[in-house]
């Protein structure tokens, strides 16, 4: 069977880092991306089998490339996770409207994501 | 308060913002450095963790776990080899001491044997004179006077091979008879050096498997404990990424509340009202600033504990097994030499024992045929003590001297059926050693040995196993002594990083010594200035940055004055809300 292949966008290189680590030690291949516009572009040179991305982020944010990731051809049911800091209801609801499959609120449980991860890509 | 000094806190508040972005950027690199050293040690923990679950599978492996039993088989064959040989030589001593008594009571009868041939000679002597003296009437005892002589030489004949074969047998028996009575002590001293090295050495080799067998266990709770010490690594490595953001809006908060304090020409504010907003501000900041304090020194102190942890987890002390189970295989091995030297030993000393018991059939077949002989000869004396009597006593007193010798013969007779009747019992001692010999052999038989043997290639197929996981372990145990040296140079690079952060934070209380300075400035010139700020305004106003629930409370905290709440990341992280 293929590896699955997850984009984690995120602007800190040490939530990235930590991402990559996560899910590579769990067999994915994982791809980093350093904003909303670089994961824009990497969404458009290959598929991802899933998305993980942060909410607040310069250029363009999580909300702004979720919305932009459904219009895609392909992706209208990739998963795709936020990873962020806020826990208000109200960006949890922003989130879902734009596209979101799930919420985790910063840090990840490592273990947790592992096991969602492995639920939603099969 | 003038413009100027307005100014003059705008400017320190700006200076302390840039020292907040320096700190940001110095902490970037130093975190950098933790999060590659903190990857490489969770690989290289990895590494050790796959080196040291080839050890747990080889040493559990079946082939591994059946030398303990094998070397007890080996020991009970051992156990019951030395006893059975030494039941075995304590029988054949009695044997060999019991032949000793009947070859000595078979030289009474060839010493009665030989003194009745010279007898017997010394009749035939006479005879012959009487004969001669006789004349022609002494014609018809020459046959009692070559019967005579026949006799004796054929006594004579019989009773020196009777001799010599006994003394032969005697000269082997006592050889064995020595060899043995040095053997006996050596053999009860072998037993119960076996029954005790034995013992002990498959109890050690016990006791090394017990504890081998608790091994994997213990391995598999350090693999877990690995696994929770990494995911507590990842979740502190992202607390950095949220004071980061938090310190990144005490920035701005800082700019924001530098604009404030410029006296503005156009504005409508009152000065008061602005340095009431600022001051609302600098306090919200510095609740901020104290609580990204206690957040840093929670993720720091935890991310070094993780590391720390790792480190000392991945030294995982399976290394020493290697060495402990070839040491023991040494002692199980030296004590099969030793065993095997027994076996041989007492291989050779049974052959020559088989060899001298084997010879009690010749004696049982030499003195089968002396007493048929003495059988005979007993008849023919009677047959001729009877004829010489009537013979003389035909002759009357011309025969007296014959009637003499006929006497003799009579005696000689009877001393004969005497020694025919004492070999016969001699006869019957022979058959009765040579039942209790045969059972003997038996149990000198190779059988036994092979009982042992059996066993002994068993333990040994064991101990080879035992030996090669041994020598595996011993293998891995210096490669994961490899990498467990790199893991130290690496906590060395965590230890040089951890400081770089600490100095960093450090300079938090250095911007917080400004802000308090500004603060009291702010207070001294307006008194009560607390209480001029609009509580709902400056929430708005210095929440709107906010990406953190913390920060919010820490906010509203700092606006009405209640203590700094603590820190409340979660230190194993948050689980995943699907939508």
């Amino acid at each position: 069977m293929a590896t699955k292949r997850i984009l984690t966008v995120d602007d800190s290189s040490s939530v990235r880092q930590m991402v990559s680590f996560t899910l590579q030690k769990a067999g994915y291949e994982v791809t980093e991306a350093v904003d909303g516009q670089d994961g824009l572009a990497k969404v458009g040179g290959g598929k991802f089998d899933l998305i993980i991305t942060d909410l607040n982020m310069p250029n363009v944010d999580g909300i702004q490339l979720i919305t932009a990731v459904r219009k895609l051809p392909g992706y209208s049911f990739v998963p795709i996770l936020m990873l962020s800091t806020e826990s208000q209801a109200e960006k949890k609801d922003a989130g879902r409207k734009a596209g979101a499959t799930g919420w985790i609120v910063k840090p990840f449980n490592a273990e947790q994501l592992i096991a969602v991860v492995q639920k939603l890509v099969k | 308060m003038s413009g100027k000094t307005n100014t003059t806190m705008g400017a320190t508040l700006l200076e302390a913002g840039g020292d907040l972005q320096s700190l940001l950027s110095a902490t970037e690199s130093a975190i950098g450095g933790l999060v590659a050293a903190f990857q490489g040690l969770a690989e290289q923990t990895g590494s050790v963790s796959n080196l040291s679950a080839a050890i747990v599978d080889r040493v559990e492996d079946e082939s591994v776990r059946s030398v303990l039993p094998g070397a007890q088989n080996m020991g009970i064959a051992a156990r019951k080899f030395v006893d059975e040989r030494l039941q075995a030589t304590a029988g054949i001593l009695d044997i060999v001491k019991a032949e000793m008594e009947l070859l000595h009571h078979l030289s009474i009868v060839t010493d009665g044997q030989a003194k009745i041939a010279f007898t017997i000679k010394m009749l035939n002597v006479n005879t012959k004179i009487e004969v001669a003296h006789l004349g022609s009437a002494g014609v018809i005892f020459e046959y009692l006077a070559n019967e005579l002589a026949d006799f004796s030489q054929s006594l004579s004949g019989s009773t020196e091979e009777l001799t010599s074969q006994t003394d032969d047998r005697r000269i082997a028996i006592d050889k064995t008879r020595i060899m043995l009575s040095v053997e006996l002590p050596h053999l009860r001293k072998e037993l119960a050096r076996v029954e005790t090295s034995l013992r002990s050495d498959v109890s050690v080799l016990d006791s090394g498997l017990t504890t081998l067998s608790m091994r994997p266990a213990q391995f598999r709770m350090s693999a877990e404990d690995i696994a929770r010490q990494i995911a507590g690594a990842v979740v502190a490595v992202q607390g950095h990424d949220i004071t980061r953001q938090q310190i990144e809006h005490v920035q701005e908060a800082l700019i924001l509340i530098s604009d404030n304090l410029e006296v503005k020409e156009d504005s409508t504010a009152s000065v008061s009202s602005q340095i009431a907003r600022a001051h609302a501000g600098l306090e919200i900041q510095v609740y901020q600033l104290k609580s990204i304090r206690a957040t840093i020194a929670e993720w720091t102190s935890q991310l070094k504990t993780c590391m720390d942890s790792i480190f000392r987890i991945g030294a995982f002390d399976l290394v020493e097994i290697g060495p402990l189970v070839l040491e023991q295989a040494r002692l199980m091995s030296s004590q099969m030499s030793h065993i095997e030297s027994l076996q041989t030993e007492c291989q050779i000393s049974s052959k020559g024992i088989r060899e001298t018991l084997g010879g009690i059939s010749q004696l049982s077949q030499l003195v089968t045929e002396h007493l048929q002989k003495s059988q005979s000869t007993r008849n023919r004396l009677r047959y001729l003590t009877f004829n010489s009597i009537i013979e003389a006593s035909r002759l009357g007193t011309e025969a007296d001297t014959i009637c003499v010798i006929a006497d003799g013969i009579a005696e000689v007779s009877a001393e004969w059926t005497n020694i025919t009747e004492h070999s016969e019992s001699a006869l019957q001692e022979i058959l009765s050693l040579s039942t209790r010999v045969n059972g003997v052999m038996a149990t000198l038989s190779q059988t036994n040995s092979e009982e042992l043997q059996e066993a002994q290639v068993e333990a040994q197929k064991g101990l080879g196993n035992l030996r090669s996981a041994a020598e595996f372990a011993v293998m891995q145990g210096e490669k994961i002594g490899v990498v467990t040296a790199a893991m130290q140079t690496r906590i060395g690079e965590v230890a040089k990083s951890s400081d770089l952060l600490d100095a960093c934070f450090a300079r938090i209380d250095a911007v917080l010594a400004d802000l308090e300075e500004v603060k009291l400035l702010m207070e001294n010139d307006h008194p009560g200035i607390r209480e001029m700020y609009d509580k709902a305004e400056a929430e708005s106003l210095y929440s709107a940055s906010y990406t953190t629930e913390a920060e919010r409370d820490v906010l509203r905290a700092a606006i009405y004055g209640t203590a700094i709440p603590l820190a409340q990341q979660s230190s194993t992280g948050n689980d995943v809300e699907l939508f």
